[in-house]
């Protein structure tokens, strides 16, 4: 019998664990059938190993085969990428193979199968959870293997995942030096990338309710550590977009071309000016909006070759943010910009609608205008009109008509930022003042156990930037008249308490956050994920030679190859010193050296051999001197003598006298010292 | 011909001078550093084709996790060779021999593994080039008997070629080996061939050999029934126990010693000769006889017994060129 080819029965339940734990994340993924199609193939390999269903016949196996595929191929024809397709055609080959798993080869081939769909699992999440389940699958695919060779008596469940489990905690060491170390490349060749149709975070469109919808949501936008001092809450606007472009109702960016990232590039802008004041540094880690823009604060410059600023200031990448996306940020807070504004802008930034739809917003404009002094004092006026008016800041407002800032202005006078942004340009506008709608966030909250920023879903905001003659462009708020508290104590003081507010987040820990305790547990599991993501996910050339050059200095990048070299090198000698022990001489040399390791405890406590004192006077000598150890060290003392004097029996009292050395050892040690001979065998 | 084909012989006689330098034919081998070899598997080498793929994918969706796993990966294997290594480590094999066998049968050499007492050894495999894999593991006792299989060809002395003992242990990526020669042999006698004893030249005038000449005298034992028996020789009391249709044999105590001869089988050629001959002392040792064996040049005397019988096996089997 050629026992290469025979399976061990225990194997199959360690192949079904670990195929059962890597394919679980991605079964509510999957469509339905498919899951489904999955869930039968494990079910029915479990009936074949208990013998109540053979293996599927060769027909049966081609139909399954040529239905799956071209129903995969329809059900993905619709998302662009080919990546979801491709995962779900390699965990369907997985499970499929498992129903004709007979051989050692087949297993084979599905525990290396395994081990790829564990890295599959982190395309679509890296999370912390993610990386402790690819753990304890890795250890679960690893047991499966010790299984496949362990054919014999001490193969069980436990003797299993218990060498598994030690085998993965030695690799553990090395595989961290090797993160570490190993040189990061630069993507080979673009990949698709699986593109989630459900886009968060603030869109390219404002229309009324549009961002109050956000205010339902306590997800993470992105967070933020500031280098230094983190500046007050109503300095934290976060500019995502320019929308310029009204047509009664909605605003957009002005011209779809620039949408694309052809014309963005084209059109590309970098601040070429001087800038003004102190740069603010700062970091911000961006959770995925599948939106090809990021957010920062007014006047950003950066390094980054993957990040584009165009002719508004706001930045652009080159393609959707579909994974965390880390950058690093200076912004200089009061930098003018547009001191000029030449044709083009301007006459974007006075559109309106062609028909004018609201007349009395019109005449509200020419009116305060023309008591007006200038064009900013032209704008304190409307926001003092906000501000003194029964305006109402409020996450429900009704339904606006036809004439959208004329209803809102004159007949609800209730609405949330997008409303009071866009009536407030509009305004501007009418009167001849350059103005914009900027989206983004505002505001965020502290962590203060690591002292980063985290800016919420609920911190979506709309604000108004107006140019003014000699200054450029201006930042105007025109929700801070109306509900001063939204800028100055953040969004959810004032909403807490109003229906809607994190209405889509029911189960969120954010909703808890008056409980005191849960607030703080909320706080530490972000601030957890927070590090993970910092040092972990996004681990990256910079930060490793940003590692580096602490450790070495300047020569870090030479210094690189030779600390992986000695760090590999050094591992391997340390794990065989451990595991192969040296070298091994006979049981009579073995027992000397024991009685040598008790003799060096004994010195140390004051009972030193004299030169040419036999073991039997020198055992009978510490009896006098201790009696509390007078029983145990004659027990070792004869079994040595036996050991070295006769010839027979020599293996079991071999593993007496060892036993009895480490007793009277640990008696003699230190504390600290008892628990290195304990812990280390080496040493013993 | 195949230049492979014509490099081969003389790539393998360098590899058996080489290991012979190395691993010296001795009774009892300890297995370490230098003894053991040890290289990645097939299904090894197929992780690692797993990790680079994972690897590469790490790189081109820059996904830092990934990158843990194929290093997590990496650093798996390259601790596996330890393991393996290690499994073979201060394992001693002793050659305990075999017992003799008839040419054709398989020799079972028995060796004896032994073990450090801080170490086992799990899922051994050991056997002789191209034959079946013996497996053993050494856990709980102290020693361990394996059998190992050898097929023999030709009666002589089979000196047992190098032992290949192997693990996979403890994933199956590495493979360690070692070739040792335990100096073993087994003796292998002829393989008994039937024939009728012919006359001997001037000895006794009977067709049959004197000795188990069938008789009507003495009682000799119970034998299956054919056509032709007397009925007065049937086992009634047998048959009537439901112990089927018997015949009692009687021999006559004609003549209770015999001499074989290599003269005996005149114009058939030597092996045969040899054949017929371990027959003869194979039936004649279960009779209550004394034989002796005449071969050119040795002559063994009448005797009977276990002892008598091996003597006179081992002179077939190591007759001219017997040993090999």
């Amino acid at each position: 019998m050629d026992r290469q080819a025979h399976i061990p029965r225990l194997t199959i339940w360690w192949m079904l664990g670990a195929l059962a734990l890597v394919v679980a994340p991605h079964l509510l993924r999957l469509p339905f059938w498919i899951s489904g199609l999955i869930v039968t193939c494990v079910v029915w390999r479990i009936l074949i190993f208990s013998g109540r269903l053979g293996f599927p016949n060769k027909f049966l196996k081609m139909l399954i085969v040529f239905l799956a595929l071209p129903l995969t191929v329809v059900e993905y024809r619709g998302s662009g990428a080919g990546l979801d397709a491709a995962v779900c055609l390699l965990i369907l080959g997985t499970v499929f193979k498992l129903l004709e798993m007979r051989q050692r080869r087949d297993m084979l081939i599905v525990v290396s199968l395994c081990y790829v769909l564990t890295m599959v699992g982190f395309i679509y999440s890296q999370t912390i959870i993610a990386a402790l389940h690819a753990l304890l699958t890795f250890i679960v695919i690893t047991g499966a293997l010790v299984t496949l060779q362990r054919d014999n008596p001490r193969s069980s469940l436990n003797n299993n995942g218990k060498l598994a489990l030690r085998l993965v905690a030695q690799a553990i060491p090395l595989a961290i030096v090797l993160f570490v170390l190993v040189p990061r490349i630069a993507p080979l060749w673009t990949m698709p990338v699986p593109v989630s149709s459900s886009k968060t975070g603030v869109t390219d469109e404002m229309s009324p309710g549009n961002i109050s919808r956000l205010s339902r949501s306590a997800e993470l936008a992105f967070r933020v550590s500031f280098e230094n001092d983190a500046p007050t809450q109503d300095q934290l606007y976060w500019r995502g977009l320019v929308l310029d472009f009204f047509d009664g109702r909605t605003w957009r960016r002005a011209g779809s071309a620039f949408q694309s990232y052809e014309m963005i590039e084209r059109f590309q802008n970098r601040f070429s000016g001087e800038r003004q004041g102190e740069a603010l540094r700062y970091d911000i880690i961006l959770e995925p909006t599948q939106q090809s823009w990021i957010y920062a604060l007014q006047l950003a410059d950066f390094d980054a070759s993957d990040i584009l600023q165009d002719r508004y200031f706001t930045l652009h990448t080159d393609k959707p943010v579909t994974q965390r996306f880390r950058y690093k940020m200076r912004s200089y807070l009061n930098n003018e910009t547009d001191i000029n504004l030449a044709g083009v802008l301007r006459a974007r930034a006075l559109q309106l609608p062609e028909q004018e739809a609201n007349p009395d917003s019109h005449q509200l404009a020419q009116t305060l205008r023309a008591q007006s002094s200038g064009d900013l004092d032209y704008a304190n006026r409307v926001m003092r009109y906000f501000r003194e008016q029964p305006f109402y800041y409020t996450l429900t407002p009704p339904e606006l008509g036809a004439a959208s800032i004329d209803d809102f202005l004159f007949n609800s006078q209730q609405g949330f930022c997008e409303h009071y942004a866009s009536s407030f340009v509009y305004l501007m506008r009418a009167a001849g003042v350059p103005a914009r709608v900027v989206v983004g966030y505002q505001g965020g909250e502290v962590n203060p156990f690591e002292g980063y920023t985290m800016v919420y879903q609920y911190n979506a905001h709309a604000w108004a930037e107006i140019w003014l003659e000699g200054q450029g462009w201006v930042r105007m708020d025109p929700t801070a008249a109306v509900a001063p508290e939204r800028i100055s104590l953040g969004v959810q003081a004032v909403l807490e308490g109003q229906s809607g507010f994190l209405e889509d987040s029911r189960f969120s820990m954010m909703r808890f956050r008056n409980t005191e305790w849960l607030n703080t547990l909320r706080l530490r599991l972000d601030a957890m994920d927070y590090a993970w993501n910092r040092w972990v996910v996004s681990y990256d050339e910079d930060l490793q030679l940003q590692l580096l050059e602490a450790i070495f200095g300047d020569k870090a990048k030479q210094a690189l190859l030779y600390a992986l070299g000695v760090s590999i090198s050094l591992f391997f000698m340390i794990a065989a010193f451990f595991l192969l022990g040296g070298r091994k001489r006979d049981m009579r040399d073995q027992a000397t050296r024991l009685y040598l390791r008790l003799l060096a405890d004994l010195a140390n406590v004051g009972l030193r051999r004299q030169r040419g004192e036999g073991p039997l006077d020198f055992a009978n000598r510490v009896a006098q001197d201790r009696p509390d150890i007078a029983a145990d060290m004659t027990r070792v003392t004869t079994l040595y003598v036996c050991m070295t004097y006769a010839e027979d029996r020599q293996e079991e009292s071999f593993g007496q006298l060892r036993e009895n050395v480490l007793a009277l050892r640990l008696r003699l040690s230190s504390p600290w010292r008892r628990l290195v001979l304990r812990s280390i065998p080496a040493f013993r | 011909m195949n230049p492979i084909d014509a490099v081969k012989p003389w790539f393998s006689s360098r590899v058996t001078r080489w290991l012979e330098r190395r691993i010296p034919a001795v009774n009892e081998v300890s297995l370490h550093r230098k003894n053991i070899f040890i290289l990645p598997t097939g299904p090894g080498l197929f992780f690692l084709t797993a990790t680079s793929l994972i690897f590469v994918t790490a790189i081109n969706y820059v996904l830092s996790l990934a990158f843990g796993l194929a290093f997590l990966m990496v650093s798996l294997f390259i601790l596996c060779i330890l393991h393996t290594f290690r499994n073979l480590q201060h394992l001693s094999l002793r050659g305990v021999g075999a017992e003799p066998v008839f040419a054709g049968e398989d020799a079972v050499f028995v060796v004896l593994l032994g073990r450090q007492p801080d170490h086992t050894h799990e899922m051994l495999e050991l056997r002789f080039p191209k034959n079946i894999w013996s497996q053993s593991d050494i856990l709980d006792n102290e020693q361990e008997r394996v059998k190992v299989f050898l097929p023999s060809t030709r009666r002589g002395l089979l000196q047992a070629p190098r032992l290949t003992v192997q693990t996979r242990f403890p994933l199956g990526l590495w493979r360690a080996w070692s070739n040792v020669d335990l100096a073993m042999s087994c003796l292998v006698y002829p393989l008994p061939q039937a024939g009728p004893l012919p006359r001997l030249v001037g000895g006794s005038t009977s067709g049959k050999p004197e000795s188990v000449k069938t008789g009507v005298e003495d009682f000799h034992g119970l034998r299956a029934y054919q056509t032709g028996d007397s009925l007065k020789q049937i086992a009634w009391k047998n048959l009537a126990r439901g112990q089927g249709l018997k015949v009692k044999q009687f021999v006559d105590a004609v003549d209770d010693q015999l001499m074989l001869d290599w003269e005996m089988f005149p114009g058939i050629d030597y092996e045969e000769r040899l054949s017929r001959l371990c027959h003869w002392v194979l039936t004649l040792a279960q009779q209550d006889i004394d034989y002796g064996l005449r071969l050119p040049g040795v002559e063994f005397t009448l005797g009977r017994g276990d002892a008598h019988r091996s003597k006179l096996l081992s002179a077939l089997a190591l007759w001219q060129g017997g040993a090999l």
